[in-house]
């Protein structure tokens, strides 16, 4: 520790600190500007000026490192001037538009003006003209604000990696600009307003529609992703006006997905009052009562089978749980619309590792996964460690495009993964490290593929964390690669309690706790559509959940829905509308009390005081009255006795809610040791392996029917379908119309190429859309139109 | 210029491969580059920096960046003839500005403008490091120090009469 | 000067500045061009040569009159990375011009120099930064260094010592700051030449984040004289702590401007007198920009300090790239400060607020009151923005900017008050 004296009082801070972070640290005030924690420094706003004993000239404490004994002053009579010419500069050709400028009361410039500001500019020469430039939907320029702090030049290099904002020209002349097509190329686009100190970068959507002493704070969990993100929701009266980040949250930034859905929460395609079909016609509003009745007749002792989405609360998540106990013992269940494989997985869905783990570790291996679509601040977390000279490798069927150059790459198609395991084990196996299983996994893999040698170098650090994507997650052998994987960590010695490095990138929230109160119940949603298609189901129960627009079944979902009817409870009505019988509102996560838990199991509990929109209630109290209605005992009557039937599954909950920490509180994904699947020839002969992208604009329900997210998903879409331009050369064709043969039979396709497509692979750009090709893991080009 | 136009010649590519192994990082090569293309066609357009961009796998606003921070870069065609009439302090003290205005009484154009003919640009700069031989105007980045109002009328002239050539 | 030496040499980096054809290696050789350097390689290691440059007392020509030696002294060994080795030719600063002459003239010494400097430093790969306008000079290094490639002077393996440096000629583009060390470097990976805070310092982490020594031409071509002849000959030229001769670039009001090496602590008047021929008008000038336009002026009260960078810095300037801008009783001081105002407005790399907007004002309000529009308020304001700018910022433009607006409302506040008075 270095120990300095700051306005005469000792204190003690980490060798190499800056003079700035140790008065922050020691509840010193100095002004700054440019100075941001997650941005590199600067030190161009020369705001942040300190005095230091002995040194002629004051300095700028975001960039002068502590050393022992120095003496700092951050309040002096000189020190004051400085700060008031500091500002008198600033203002020379700031605009005084505060009050029509959106970050008027929440502006640094605005503040310290009256700080430390005098009480008059003396500029009197004309003021700099400055063009505003165009950066897509999201923000919003005003360019005579810019105080030239390069905080979003910054952002965009580093935490964004597209550095597609720069600086132009120089002295007085000097300007932030963008270069941009339709809009800023990255994902995390909407922090750019909230680190602008000024009103210079603002928010597109929420512009001039609201000022920030209008609203309230709600501090709340976004579902969008598993990464779980603190957020707050502000709101203006009962409607959401914003989501923003929450400072000194595990991440410091939110992507545009967990930001921009909020619109989603007013749309048009909100279940805000219970309806139902009369006389076969079209929905049409229904009373509670009305719609319960339709409810009773079409599931009273009949068969159903239950999916719901990953999004909701473990309360109404333990709430569907029970409705299923005390109504339909014999139902199968399903939350997920990834899964083909339901053998049991050597390590499921969850975090082993903290996402700073993951950044620390000596090496990162992504195996088939869009981390940048599917886990944006990972991935942001990935181009931090990038910046520190940490590697990260990938595996998978296309390059997807990190915004961060990747150590080492191999492209592979999905039925490649036995032969690339298998010549990973090889390879560690020469070195002496091997696992009981080993033999007997590879004896069943023929052919061995290079890109194992990216896997198995990466293994031989110390710590080394997989990061298992739905390429694999979503596999038909899924079962049989995972535990090819769990073999190799344990060989490798990155199985230990103390150095777990298996991470398999969950669906959705809450992955761990399902677990434990649903493991026994689950179903595969492609099991439960084959069912109700074969006339094994009576109805079918949807909550939350679209398996027409998402996931990997919608051509069984609709083929099941043409056949059973369809109560559909949740939020939003989606593509669902079309083949509900019934539907019944339940609360927006904007709306309720809820706890969740992300993919490192760190728990988050909601609160969440905004009103009701309409007649929609929480989940677990439609269930509850679902129960009640349909002549069954209701097992629980609050919020602690439903707490409690989720504890008696998972007790690490308990403490939780009793009040204690929740950030160290973590669960830990299932570990299924005695789990021995060895890979199976693939059955098929179609020619090339089906690979579906995640888009995180137009993936789950919410998405969709936010129009903001629709936009960006239009700018930002690739061509649906995709193959390596080898692929379509070896058949002598080129881009166009083409028939594909699938076991769904043929259908034209416009196939564009792209070399960052692995050959072999037909690649769906817009998974939902691409409709058939949703479904099926292989495809033949026939060529020729049909 | 129409966009095709832009491309480096096969030679240029050489060298610029060249070029770049004699630096730890591409990007080096940047400013050397981009006096390639300015040399070759005659200034650096949006088009052009896009191909530098391309060539050296940057970024177009990396190299945006440099062509706007460098006053030697220029985004605009000029005159066949620039002529960079230093008015800093030594030739300030020399009877610099005198000689601009006389300059430019004899091209009939505003500091800092082109002749109609497309045959001269007149601008002012910064020291040229050459104090020594104030008043300094360089000609394409030629030297003329101690430059009076008639030599510099005898240049233009010169090149009036050779129409250009030269 | 130094003909009093037994060695004859009567110049250290002008020695041979005015021989024919100097630039071509072969006349350089017949003047004792490379002559020493196989020494240096087969006897000189790095030790002894820092040594030497230590004991010479030399002290960095390119303004801050930093201790060479102990600037090479800084640069961490065997960080598994590679050290660089840049020569500052941007000569930006006005009124300098001395290393543009080094260079056309005599280039071969400032490769050896820098052979010299790389041998000592373990460098591979050296480049000099030149500015762009510098076409001629560019193209002169470039012959020069073919030459020296052509006879195993560079490259590989030079003169079959077993030591191996790369050297690259590498042009500017118009732009004053890039003769600040650290946007030299940015300016050198391909940038904008913002400057860079410091700590970290280039000797541990400069270009490409490598341990880098940046070092001014006149710097550099003074090392080969230093190692043959011994530290202890150089230290003994000038005056203590002030070692060597200094190249002044004299320009302004003088009968004969240029170029003049003299050993430091001649006086400013000898200088002025005996080798510039004196004043165009009066016998006294009126002011002396000793060291370039970014050090603070000095007037006819300073005409006889000796040029030395200490008592340079007790009149209350800097001796800074021995840039010597000679003022007499004709200038219009107002003007001037107005032109030298607008050069920093312009050459302001623009990230430092004080910097960025103070350079602006100064210039607008300076370009008024030259114009008889300014008022009473304006002295205060300038004197305010000003001596806020200096010192609070990344680099030292910031300063150099504030010198002459000060300097004037410090020395010649009736030059100011004048044109004020124009305007009723
Ligand atoms: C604004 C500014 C401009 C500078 N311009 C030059 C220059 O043109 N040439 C130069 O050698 N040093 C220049 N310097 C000084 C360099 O930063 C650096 O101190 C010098 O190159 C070190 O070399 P030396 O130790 O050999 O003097 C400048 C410094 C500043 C702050
Ligand atoms: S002081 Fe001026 S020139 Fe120097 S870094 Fe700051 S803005 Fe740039
Ligand atoms: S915070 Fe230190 S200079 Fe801006």
């Amino acid at each position: 520790m270095t120990s300095l004296f700051i306005n005469d009082q000792e204190v003690d801070v980490a060798p190499g600190t800056s003079i700035l972070e140790a008065c922050r640290e020691n509840g010193a005030e100095v002004p700054y500007f440019c100075y941001h924690p997650e941005l590199s420094v600067a030190a161009n706003c020369r705001m942040c000026l300190v005095e230091v004993e002995g040194w002629a000239k004051p300095a700028a404490s975001c960039c002068t490192p502590v050393s022992e004994g120095m003496k700092v002053k951050t309040q002096t009579e000189s020190l004051a001037k400085d700060r008031e010419m500091v500002m008198e500069y600033l203002l020379i050709h700031h605009p005084l538009d505060c009050p029509v400028c959106d970050q008027g009361g929440s502006c640094k410039l605005q503040d310290y003006a009256v700080e430390h500001g005098a009480s008059k500019g003396r500029y009197a020469e004309h003021k700099r003209a400055s063009v505003n430039y165009e950066l897509g939907p999201f923000v919003n320029t005003c360019m005579t604000r810019c105080i030239h702090c390069t905080r979003c030049v910054r952002f965009a290099d580093e935490v964004a990696g597209t550095g597609d904002i720069g600086i132009l020209n120089r002295s007085d002349h000097m300007n932030i600009a963008g270069i941009v097509e339709e809009a800023l190329e990255s994902e995390l686009s909407g922090n750019l307003p909230d680190i602008c100190p000024v009103g210079a970068l603002l928010d597109k959507p929420s512009h001039d529609v609201s000022r920030p002493w209008e609203m309230s704070h709600h501090k709340s969990t976004c579902t969008q992703c598993p990464n779980g993100c603190d957020i707050s929701i502000e709101s203006r009266g009962d409607e959401v006006m914003r989501i923003r980040p929450i400072e000194h949250s595990p991440e410091p930034w939110i992507c545009d997905r967990g930001r921009y859905v909020y619109d989603a929460f007013r749309s048009d395609n909100r279940i805000l009052k219970p309806t139902m079909r009369r006389d076969g016609g079209g929905l049409v509003e229904a009373s509670w009562d009305e719609a319960f009745e339709q409810v009773i007749t079409l599931l009273k002792d009949k068969r159903v089978g239950i999916l719901f989405s990953p999004d909701w609360s473990i309360e109404g998540q333990m709430a569907i749980r029970l409705m299923r106990d005390a109504l339909f013992p014999d139902a199968k269940v399903a939350y997920g619309l990834h899964r083909r494989d339901m053998r049991t997985f050597a390590f499921e869905e969850g975090f082993s590792m903290t996402t700073a783990q993951i950044e620390a570790a000596d090496q990162v291996v992504v195996l088939g996964s869009d981390l940048r679509q599917r886990l944006p601040l990972l991935m942001q977390r990935l181009r931090k460690r990038g910046r520190a000279g940490k590697p990260v490798s990938r595996i998978g069927a296309m390059n997807y495009r990190t915004n961060m150059d990747i150590n080492n790459d191999a492209l592979v198609r999905p039925r490649d993964w036995p032969a690339v395991i298998a010549r990973a084990m090889e390879q560690v196996r020469e070195v002496g490290k091997t696992a009981a299983g080993f033999d007997s996994w590879m004896a069943a893999v023929s052919d061995r593929h290079e890109a194992g040698k990216v896997l198995a170098d990466a293994l031989m650090a110390d710590s080394c964390a997989l990061l298992v994507g739905e390429e694999i997650r979503a596999h038909e052998d899924a079962a049989a690669l995972i535990h090819g994987l769990d073999l190799l960590m344990r060989a490798c010695g990155h199985a230990e309690s103390d150095n777990d490095g298996r991470n398999l990138i969950p669906e959705g929230m809450n992955r761990q706790v399902l677990s434990a109160t649903h493991g026994d119940v689950r179903a595969s949603a492609g099991d439960i559509f084959a069912a109700a298609s074969a006339g094994d189901l009576d109805a079918l129960i949807v909550i939350g959940s679209d398996p027409v627009g998402d996931g990997v079944f919608p051509s069984a979902a609709k083929a099941a829905l043409a056949k059973v009817p369809l109560i559909q409870i949740g939020s939003i009505s989606g593509e669902m509308a079309e083949y509900a019988s019934v539907q019944l509102p339940a609360a927006a996560y904007s709306e309720v009390e809820g706890t969740f838990v992300n993919m490192e199991g760190r728990i988050r509990i909601a609160s969440n005081p905004i009103k009701s929109l309409g007649q929609e209630r929480p989940l677990w109290k439609v269930m509850m009255r679902m129960i009640q209605v349909m002549g069954a005992e209701v097992p629980v009557v609050n919020l602690d006795e439903l707490r409690a039937a989720v504890v008696e599954r998972l007790p690490e909950l308990a403490g939780a809610w009793a009040g204690g920490a929740t950030d160290t509180v973590l669960i830990k994904p299932r570990r299924n040791r005695d789990v021995s699947i060895a890979p199976a020839a693939r059955s098929d002969s179609f020619e090339l392996d089906v690979v579906s992208r995640y888009s995180m604009y137009r993936e789950g329900m919410w998405a969709r029917a936010s129009k903001l997210l629709t936009e960006a998903g239009r700018i930002h879409a690739l061509d649906d379908v995709l193959v390596h331009p080898e692929t379509l050369a070896a058949k002598g064709l080129s881009v166009g119309e083409h028939k594909v043969r699938t076991f769904l039979g043929e259908n034209t396709y416009h196939i564009g190429v792209r070399e960052d497509v692995s050959p072999g692979v037909l690649f769906v750009g817009k998974r939902g859309v691409a409709g058939d090709l949703s479904d099926v893991s292989g495809a033949s080009i026939e060529g020729g139109a049909a | 210029m129409s966009a095709d136009a832009v491309r480096f010649s096969e030679e240029r590519l050489a060298e610029i491969d060249a070029l770049v192994k004699r630096y730890p990082g591409p990007q080096s090569a940047l400013m050397p580059v981009l006096y390639m293309a300015q040399e070759d066609f005659g200034y650096i357009s949006m088009e052009a920096q896009k191909m530098v961009a391309q060539v050296l796998g940057l970024r177009l606003m990396q190299v945006r960046e440099v062509v706007t921070f460098y006053t030697m870069f220029r985004e605009q065609p000029c005159g066949k003839y620039l002529l960079e009439v230093c008015t800093n302090a030594g030739c300030m003290l020399n009877g610099a500005y005198e000689l601009a205005d006389h300059m430019c009484n004899s091209l009939g154009i505003k500091m800092g403008e082109t002749t109609r003919d497309g045959m001269f640009t007149i601008a002012e700069v910064e020291c040229a490091g050459a104090c020594g031989g104030a008043p300094v105007v360089q000609v394409n980045n030629i030297y003329h120090e101690k430059a009076t109002p008639e030599l510099m009328d005898a240049l233009i002239t010169q090149v009036r009469a050779d129409g250009g050539a030269a | 000067m130094i003909s009093s030496d037994p060695k004859q040499v009567k110049q250290i980096c002008f020695d041979n500045i005015d021989v024919p054809g100097m630039h071509t290696l072969s006349v350089a050789r017949k003047n004792g061009a490379y002559a020493f350097l196989p020494t240096v390689l087969k006897d000189f290691d790095s030790g002894k040569i820092i040594d030497e440059v230590k004991t010479s007392g030399l002290r960095g020509r390119g303004g801050a009159g930093f201790p060479t030696g102990l600037k090479w002294s800084f640069v961490p060994r065997n960080t598994g990375k590679p050290t660089y080795l840049l020569c500052n030719a941007d000569e930006g600063e006005p009124g300098t011009f001395k290393d543009r002459d080094i260079m056309r003239f005599d280039p071969h010494l400032l490769i050896e120099g820098m052979i010299m400097a790389g041998f000592a430093l373990d460098v591979q790969d050296a480049y000099i930064y030149i500015r762009g306008e510098f076409l001629h000079e560019t193209n002169v290094m470039n012959a020069a260094i073919a030459e020296a490639y052509e006879a195993n002077l560079l490259g590989d393996n030079i003169l079959g010592s077993g030591y191996s440096m790369d050297l690259t000629v590498h042009r500017g583009a118009g732009a004053y700051i890039c003769g600040e060390e650290t946007a030299l470097i940015e300016s050198l990976e391909g940038k904008a030449g913002r400057p860079r805070f410091k700590p970290p310092f280039p000797a541990v982490e400069g270009f490409y984040g490598c341990p880098t020594v940046v070092n001014n031409v006149e710097t550099l071509a003074t090392v080969p004289a230093i190692l043959e002849f011994g530290g202890q000959w150089h230290a003994s030229i000038g005056v203590p702590n002030n070692a060597g001769c200094k190249v002044f670039s004299v320009s302004g009001h003088v009968n004969k401007p240029g170029n003049y090496e003299v050993p430091l602590g001649t006086s400013l008047k000898t200088l002025i007198e005996d080798y510039c021929g004196g004043l165009q008008h009066g016998t006294v000038p009126k002011v002396i920009i000793p060291g370039g336009s970014s050090t603070p002026w000095l007037t006819a009260e300073h005409y006889e300090t000796p040029l030395t960078y200490d008592d340079l810095m007790k009149a209350g300037s800097f001796l800074g790239s021995g840039a010597i801008i000679v003022m007499d009783e004709t200038a219009d001081l107002v003007a001037l400060t107005h032109r030298l105002a607008h050069f920093y407005a312009h050459e302001s790399c623009g990230q430092c607020t004080p910097c960025r907007e103070g350079t602006g004002w100064l210039e607008r309000i300076m370009k008024r009151v030259e114009k008889g529009q300014g008022n009473a308020e304006d002295v205060t304001v300038l004197g305010e923005a000003a001596t806020h700018m200096a010192g609070r910022t990344i680099c030292a433009l910031a300063e150099g900017a504030a010198a002459p607006v000060l300097s004037l409302l410090k020395y010649f506040p009736e030059d100011v008050q004048a044109r004020l008075a124009e305007k009723s």
